[in-house]
């Protein structure tokens, strides 16, 4: 009997864990088939102009709004979700970057360039999904919660005077967006880890195993960002969907194998981009994808100059050998050699703003493994010089004047190459306008006079009304909050440059306000200058596959071409201080000269002096005995005493001792007298 | 001369009361000092700023990576360090902090957790942390969330003078802050145990002021002398590290988590000539004899694991059987150690064990009284009791005033 009932409680017990896995595996599927978490990986990397890389890493983590499983979740990092729900954040962008997104050399026009370069240091803004009065408060609270989750010091915009509340710059946001950045915060290791904790796979499997510290740190800028926009009705205290967008974007130098970088080549192969591959810029390379992705794929982008360039020389190249080549072969080129085969080319298509389109090649991790990593290399064959596509108009942003007391900041706008190629067949049109907005905080030690703006256009004075559309301003007040301004400015099409200049005073701190390094100077935020008109995006054909790729889809998002200005460091006077104590010191001696003097004159009286020194006289004569005491002490070999001791405060000692006595022995008597 | 002796015994039942009240404030008092000790916590910090103290800061991470090595996990360290060294634009090897020329061990791992950094180290954060006097929104990850079972290790480097450490080189600790903060932690039931350990100049007048219970400090020089960093990196360009704590770390790599050196032994291990000052150790304010206390329980976390083989419910009784086990054994510990103190002077403690020995004695009748009365049982025949006692009392007070 027994022996018949094991096998059917095993094959119970077989089916109910079936039964179980499966369910565990599709938990996160709701009733109404809603979608399920996802996560997806990928890399691009695109050869720059100027002998270095660019690596842009993004991943990106979803949930879908979720009533059911309330706050359970199988991929999404649990701390994001929390703050999400704690906070009512509606969209949040946070990025911590350090060095300068050159954008002359590295682009301005594309994607990567214009909402992935940040400003040096910490840049927060978020989008709250609360009443009015609480913002404020929730913004404060936030910072604190992603100072803790991002070891960083985010917690220094939870005072007013730090961040601000634009209404026309950022995503329309009726008042509940704020804003803020430090720009001397440092960015290393402990931030990135826990930003790479976020990551289901943290670093320990797929893309994110290239993230090797002292190599990343390396380069020439690195930026870290999350970004994240949660969907749904937060409102009603249900699970809302969230989607976190992770981008890390570097730009490294190969190091050559000899061990020496890139720039120490010779002067003979000047023009040869250096070769490289993932082990050489990394020091790893992708051994499989993190098994939780849903996607996990490698992008080689060709920007659109490049193309073009490559497009030349192998127009000349086919008539000089007329090797068959077919247009569309373009990773078989002769110019240059791919490491790895692509699985497949995705060609842009023709944009608007250019004349060539630029080609991804892509690489899915899946087929590598540990015994077949992808070490994906680019090795040039024949020398190239491009260009990268720049915004409209190349902002740059500097102080003028001199001194400690009064100064000004210029921004300046410069027409790039670009713009006259493709605004030319527009420029003919006399009404033809170029909008820039501009965004600029000053902190509320610089004391910006607004009524001072002025406009230069192609160095000619302009009046500000003929310039400029809009103008919304917030004065600063000291200690409180900073000074914002936003601009919308509208330039004829055909401008070569345009200047905008505002005046300062430099304000002065409380002693305590001051910084430990104040002597370093102080900084301004970079300015935003963006052009609504145009677009920096890129359309790619997709061959209809069915998983879209996040970062492609990205990439054709329509988002205004943003550019950040250089961050402005302002010397403000800073005291010498150790002068406090100086001065104290002084002040004291005077005082105490004065006072002193002026007692001894009040005090002094004539009469009592020359008693004084009438007794000192007679004193003289009475020398003979004193001294001989002091013999006879000397001689008995004791120290010696002066002969009068003060009897009066011994007897005052002694009257006080019979008067406790006397106290002490009442008392018992009246003791005694009561309990007889 | 009959009512001086009246008057003796009225004394005499006074005092009763009296012994009845303190007796019991010395058994509650007795009973907060037996708790065991749970968990561990580690405070490091760098004070200084600029890319020349490059060695506090590497000081400190040697530190950091010690304790975690020997087990106290991340959550329950507090790093602050002062300014960012690690990707300095000076620094030659970035996202990397080396405490050696050989540069075999790379500090500042991938895996590094600061807590407090740059301008966010200032003396009113430190005393913040200790004290445990937060903004509501501050997040636990930057709060010191120990209880009366801590040990807890406050490790400070940075440049100092007499009675005082500086903090970014604006503001200063004094010796006063600091021993207020450590007695409020006391207060606060925030610590059982705390070793304080500071390498700077005349580290050792830090610890003049201290006067809380269960703190043993160390300094890395006396009055008068200066800490000594030990050697230059010429590749770093700086000195990376000091002599106090490159000694320290040495006695500390030979250890692993289960090794069993004694407090003593690493305050031995100091010699003066190689450090260049005189390591200074306060230990009048710390009861147990340092011989006895392993090294890790301050520089590590080893855990005592209570295997349960039962739900909840039952494991809840047992434990707390073991608990109150563990809790007499504390005790006779305590006692055999109060023994052998050579000079007690603290009048409180001597009751202390008076008391103890008291209740030690079960036959004093006194005693069982007592405890039935701090226990509550029976509220009635206490009642009973005291209306019984009533009776003499008012016959002695009746005769006297005959």
């Amino acid at each position: 009997m027994t022996l018949l009932q094991r096998p059917v409680l095993v094959l119970l017990l077989l089916v109910t864990h079936h039964l179980l896995q499966c369910w565990i595996a599709f938990g996160s599927v709701d009733e109404e088939g809603q979608k399920q978490e996802e996560f997806n990986e990928e890399l691009l990397l695109k050869p720059l102009p100027d002998r270095t890389v660019l690596a842009h890493f993004h991943f990106q983590s979803s949930a879908p709004p979720s009533t059911s499983n309330g706050r359970h979740h199988h991929l999404f990092p649990k701390a994001i979700s929390q703050l999400v729900q704690k906070f009512r954040v509606k969209e949040m962008e946070l990025s911590f970057t350090q060095g300068r997104w050159n954008y002359e050399r590295w682009g301005g026009f594309d994607p990567i360039a214009s909402s992935n370069a940040k400003p040096p240091g910490v840049e927060l803004w978020a989008v709250f999904d609360v009443p009015q009065h609480q913002v404020d408060a929730s913004w404060k609270n936030l910072t604190h919660a992603l100072s803790g989750l991002f070891c960083a010091s985010i917690n220094f915009l939870e005072s007013t005077s730090t961040y601000s509340a634009p209404e026309w710059s950022f995503p329309p946001s009726s008042g509940n967006l704020r804003y803020g950045t430090l720009p001397r915060e440092a960015v290393c290791t402990e931030n990135l880890t826990p930003w790479l904790k976020l990551l289901p796979c943290r670093d320990k499997a797929g893309l994110a195993v290239l993230l090797d510290r002292p190599s990343i740190y390396r380069g020439f800028y690195h930026s870290q960002r999350l970004h994240l926009t949660s969907t749904g009705s937060g409102s009603k205290g249900t699970d809302s969907g969230i989607i976190l967008n992770q981008a890390l974007t570097v730009v490294l130098q190969p190091i050559q194998p000899n061990g020496q970088r890139a720039s120490m080549d010779h002067a003979s192969e000047k023009h040869i981009q250096p070769s490289w591959s993932l082990s050489s810029i990394f020091g790893k390379q992708v051994r499989g994808r993190c098994v939780l992705a849903k996607s996990s794929k490698v992008y080689l982008q060709l920007d659109r100059g490049l193309v073009a360039e490559l497009k030349r020389i192998h127009k000349e190249n086919e008539k000089s050998v007329a090797n068959g080549l077919t247009s569309e072969n373009f990773w078989s080129y002769p110019s240059f050699e791919l490491s790895a085969n692509p699985d497949r080319i995705v060609v842009e298509e023709n944009s608007l703003h250019s004349k060539s389109s630029s080609i991804l090649y892509n690489f899915q991790v899946e087929k590598y493994s540990e015994s077949e990593p992808l070490d994906l290399g680019l090795t040039w064959k024949i020398p190239v010089v491009w260009l990268c596509q720049s915004a409209p108009l190349h902002s740059s942003r500097y102080l003028m004047g001199s001194g400690n007391e009064r100064g000004a900041i210029a921004i300046s706008l410069k027409s790039t190459q670009l713009r006259e190629g493709f605004m030319g067949a527009f420029a003919d049109n006399e009404r033809c306008e170029l909008r820039v907005d501009v965004f600029q905080v000053v902190p509320w030690y610089v004391k910006v006079y607004f009524h001072s703006l002025q406009v230069f256009i192609d160095q000619q004075p302009k009046a500000v009304s003929d310039v400029i559309e809009k103008i919304h301003v917030s004065p600063s007040k000291d200690k409180v909050s900073p000074g914002m301004m936003e601009m919308v400015l509208k330039l004829p099409c055909r401008v070569k440059s345009a200047a905008l200049t505002i005046e300062f005073d430099k304000g002065f701190l409380h002693i305590d306000e001051y910084p430990p390094d104040a002597n370093q100077g102080f900084d301004i935020p970079s300015a935003i200058i963006s052009f609504p008109n145009f677009h920096a995006s890129m359309f790619f054909l997709e061959d209809g596959s069915v998983n879209k790729s996040p970062l492609l889809s990205k990439f054709q998002e329509k988002s205004p071409v943003m550019s950040y200005t250089e961050v402005l460091l302002v010397p403000l006077t800073t005291p010498d201080f150790s002068m406090p104590y100086n001065v104290i010191t002084i002040t004291c001696t005077v005082f105490a000269l004065y006072f002193g003097s002026l007692l001894n004159v009040l005090r002094r009286r004539i009469a009592e002096e020359e008693r004084f020194l009438k007794d000192k006289a007679t004193k003289k004569t009475g020398q003979l005995p004193l001294l001989l005491s002091k013999l006879s002490a000397k001689l008995r070999g004791r120290p010696w005493e002066p002969p009068h001791s003060p009897p009066s405060s011994s007897f005052f000692i002694s009257s006080k001792l019979v008067f406790k006595v006397i106290l002490v022995a009442g008392l018992a008597v009246s003791w005694q007298y009561y309990f007889s | 001369m009959a009512t001086f002796i009246n008057s003796k015994t009225i004394f005499r039942l006074l005092v009763l009361p009296c012994l009845l009240l303190y007796s019991s404030i010395a058994h509650n008092s007795s009973s907060v000092e037996a708790t065991m000790h749970t968990n561990n916590w580690a405070v490091l910090v760098c004070t200084s700023r600029f890319w020349f103290n490059y060695r506090h800061m590497a000081n400190t991470l040697s530190l950091y990576r010690t304790v975690k090595r020997l087990g106290i996990p991340d959550e329950r360290i507090i790093l602050m360090l002062a300014d960012d060294m690690a990707c300095n634009t000076r620094n030659k090897y970035p996202a990397q902090v080396f405490n050696n020329e050989n540069h075999r061990l790379n500090l500042y791992g991938d895996n590094v957790e600061v807590d407090y950094r740059g301008y966010e180290v200032t003396v009113e954060n430190f005393l913040r942390v200790l004290t445990g006097r937060h903004e509501t929104s501050v997040p636990r990850s930057k709060r010191l969330l120990s209880d009366e079972g801590s040990h807890i290790l406050l490790y400070m480097t940075g440049h100092g003078g007499d009675e005082f450490l500086k903090f970014q080189d604006s503001e200063e600790l004094q010796s006063h802050d600091l021993a207020d903060a450590v007695k409020q932690m006391k207060e606060k039931l925030r610590f059982k145990e705390l070793l304080i350990m500071v390498d700077t100049c005349q580290a050792a007048t830090l610890f003049n002021q201290l006067q809380s219970p269960g703190v043993l400090a160390i300094g890395s020089s006396m009055r008068g002398e200066n800490s000594y960093s030990h050697h230059l990196d010429s590749d770093v360009g700086v000195s990376v590290v000091d002599r106090f704590t490159y000694y320290t770390l040495a006695f500390f790599e030979r250890l692993n988590i289960y090794d069993n050196a004694s407090l003593s032994s690493l305050f031995s291990s100091y010699n003066p000539s190689m450090l260049m000052s005189t390591a200074y150790c306060r230990r009048d304010l710390y009861q147990r004899r340092l011989e006895e206390v392993p090294v890790t329980n301050f520089f590590g976390s080893v855990m005592e694991t209570i295997h349960t083989d039962a739900a909840y419910k039952a494991l809840s009784r047992k434990d707390s059987g073991r608990f109150k086990a563990q809790m007499s054994l504390d005790q006779s510990v305590h006692h055999h150690e109060r023994r052998t103190l050579i000079n007690v002077n603290d009048q409180d403690e001597i009751l202390n064990t008076k008391a103890e020995d008291q209740q030690g004695a079960s036959t004093c009748p006194f005693t069982s009284f007592y405890e039935k009365l701090r226990k509550g049982e029976n509220v009635d025949s206490l009642v009973n009791y005291g209306l019984v006692a009533m009776l003499p009392l008012l016959g002695v007070s009746s005769w006297l005033f005959q």
